[in-house]
């Protein structure tokens, strides 16, 4: 593909190169390659069944690839467990919202921040250093503002799993601000969502970008789609048959064929 | 009266660490295990084989040692753990739900056949007996004052346990199993590493337990297959479940009421003549049938799990109508 997006000297974000994966006779991702800029948003669309959901999990290590390789930041990540590459700075969501529901939201938002240094056993036991309990109390603030942005400040005391749904998608976004990843990887975050609050995911996207968290973001809203990316990569039967700025791709034929065509069908 | 009154306290101690243990497993990180007793039990017959010497003909058993009673009790936890950590390594990798129960059942009853059928390890169905008054004789005891001693001795360590679960438990070591309680797959994507924390969770609930079983090797001087069955364990998962999953006081209450119910319940029926039997089975309708209800009317038990409550923030009165 010689559409490659134009990332001036920066290393991309993440690049793919001939990820596959097969589940029995059937092809769910193959030869997929692409690269997702720093510092941008990245969409990847494509018709329901095109391998966006495989390909997500390959990349988080939820999946294991048959073959082909995932770089994030120039290290290799195909083969590592889902828990390993969140800890280097790529953290995914899933379609359906995710939430602790037992927790409150605010538990659930101080949890998303990762502590190697307080989470072990002899540390509960015994407790904390001072410099650990200092973590602690920055933590619950910097939770506290990020629930005050989301609007959630209400609510922090609540049950997540009490929440509407589009509420739950809010927490969701709430814990990726805590979390401060460098790439964040969102699946489908506008399904169940009212446009009131689509916008409000569309700025927060836009504060990802700006705290320094690159966005790959899946969606089927393509209205969507174009507010918030400056670069798409159209999958379809588990490859990349396109990709560019949103406008070039409206003209594509591959891509009205294999997307928007069907959609116009509907 | 009083006599009975400190057996009802060491075994309320007793039975009350073991729930404790399996708050951590089921409470805390939400695996129905149904291996549990059989840790409880390899705590008791380890307890046993460290203590009671030799064995002597026709009895046979590993070990035989005369090692003091705490040092013993230290062992049979380490091998409560080692065995949890076997069991755990292979019932944790993939398995979650009833896939989980159904393999722990079956690690279960491989404990409960060899320690019941191979005569060499713990004496089979005869067991192991002899363990009497450990640490009496330092203190120069009898046997009255002995059983005071040992009630004084489960309650304490009952509240040493009590305080080393309230540590945990609103720790970020107990939150980080909450969460994988609560959706392990968003606990992944947020950096646990499920399958580790998890076996943590599980060694430690499993060593609880068999430190329990080293008490309880005490309290009945001896243990043998006719002293635990592994559907033991639905008394204390009925502590557990009617107290509140997940929150130790609860625990502590469930274990009180599931105590008062087992003991108290059947004690003013009559003995109906031919049918000695007939009090234990009525004892076991009656657990059944507080578990149903509380399943249907109260799953999250009577003091449900409790939440860190933020307070409200304080706020300039100009503010606040903002």
């Amino acid at each position: 593909m010689n559409t490659q997006p134009k990332t001036a000297g920066k290393p991309p974000a993440l690049e793919v190169r001939g990820l596959t994966k097969h589940f029995g006779g059937v092809y769910a991702v193959e030869g997929c390659s692409f690269e997702a800029p720093m510092g941008q948003v990245t969409g990847l669309i494509g018709p329901n069944g095109a391998g966006k959901s495989t390909a997500i999990d390959l990349i988080s290590g939820f999946k294991l690839p048959d073959s082909g390789t995932v770089l994030f930041k120039g290290r290799a990540l195909e083969g590592l467990p889902p828990h390993v590459i969140s800890r280097l700075g790529l953290i995914r969501t899933f379609q359906a919202p995710r939430e602790w529901p037992g927790l409150t939201v605010l538990e659930n938002v101080v949890m998303a921040n990762w502590d190697s240094g307080r989470e072990g056993f002899l540390r509960g036991l015994v407790g904390l250093g001072s410099a650990q309990r200092g973590r602690a109390a920055d933590e619950l603030v910097k939770a506290r503002e990020i629930l005050d942005e989301f609007g959630l400040t209400k609510l922090r005391n609540e049950r997540a799993g009490n929440l509407s749904g589009g509420q739950k998608r809010l927490v969701e976004f709430a814990r990726i601000r805590m979390a401060q990843p460098q790439l964040v990887i969102l699946d489908e975050p506008m399904g169940g969502v009212n446009p009131v609050l689509g916008e409000r995911m569309a700025l927060a996207i836009e504060a990802f970008i700006a705290s320094g968290t690159s966005v790959i973001v899946v969606e089927h809203n393509l209205p969507f789609i174009e507010r918030v990316t400056q670069h798409v990569i159209v999958m379809a039967q588990g490859t990349v048959i396109a990709e560019g700025p949103f406008e070039t791709l409206r003209s594509n034929r591959d891509v009205i064929d294999a997307y928007l065509g069907e959609m116009v069908k509907q | 009266m009083s006599a009975y009154i400190v057996s009802i306290l060491t075994e309320g101690a007793i039975f009350g660490i073991m729930a404790l243990g399996l708050n951590v497993i089921w409470g805390w990180s939400g695996d129905f295990d149904l291996a549990y007793y059989g840790y409880i039990a390899i705590g008791a017959y380890m307890t046993l084989v460290l203590t009671i010497g030799p064995a002597v003909a026709p009895a046979h058993y590993i070990l035989g040692l005369q090692l003091p009673y705490p040092l013993a009790v230290v062992i049979a936890v380490l091998s409560a753990m080692a065995v949890g950590l076997v069991v755990g390594l292979i019932a944790l990798r993939h398995l979650r739900g009833i896939y989980f129960s159904i393999v722990t059942l079956g690690a279960v009853y491989v404990m409960y056949v060899l320690a019941g059928q191979y005569v060499p390890l713990f004496d089979g169905y005869n067991g192991l007996s002899g363990l009497f008054d450990p640490m009496g004789d330092w203190f120069g005891l009898d046997y009255l004052s002995y059983q005071w001693f040992l009630m004084g001795l489960c309650l304490v360590m009952f509240a040493l346990v009590l305080l080393f679960m309230w540590r945990l438990s609103g720790s970020r070591f107990g939150m980080a199993l909450r969460t994988l309680r609560e959706d392990e797959r968003a606990a992944a994507a947020f950096g646990r590493d499920i399958y580790r924390l998890k076996l943590k969770g599980y060694v430690l609930g499993a060593g609880v337990g068999g430190f329990a079983g080293a008490l309880f090797a005490a309290y009945l001087s001896a243990f043998n297959p006719s002293a635990w069955s592994p559907v033991e364990i639905i008394v204390l998962y009925a502590a557990v479940l009617v107290g509140g999953r997940g929150n130790i006081w609860g625990v502590v209450l469930g274990v009180f009421i599931m105590g008062l119910v087992v003991q108290e319940s059947t004690r003013f029926l009559p003995e109906v003549p031919g049918h000695p039997q007939i009090v234990l089975a009525l004892r076991g309708v009656i657990i059944g049938l507080v578990l149903v209800l509380f399943l249907r009317f109260r799953p999250q038990g009577l003091l449900p799990e409790r939440r860190y409550v933020d307070p409200e923030p304080k706020l300039e009165p100009a503010t606040r109508t903002a």
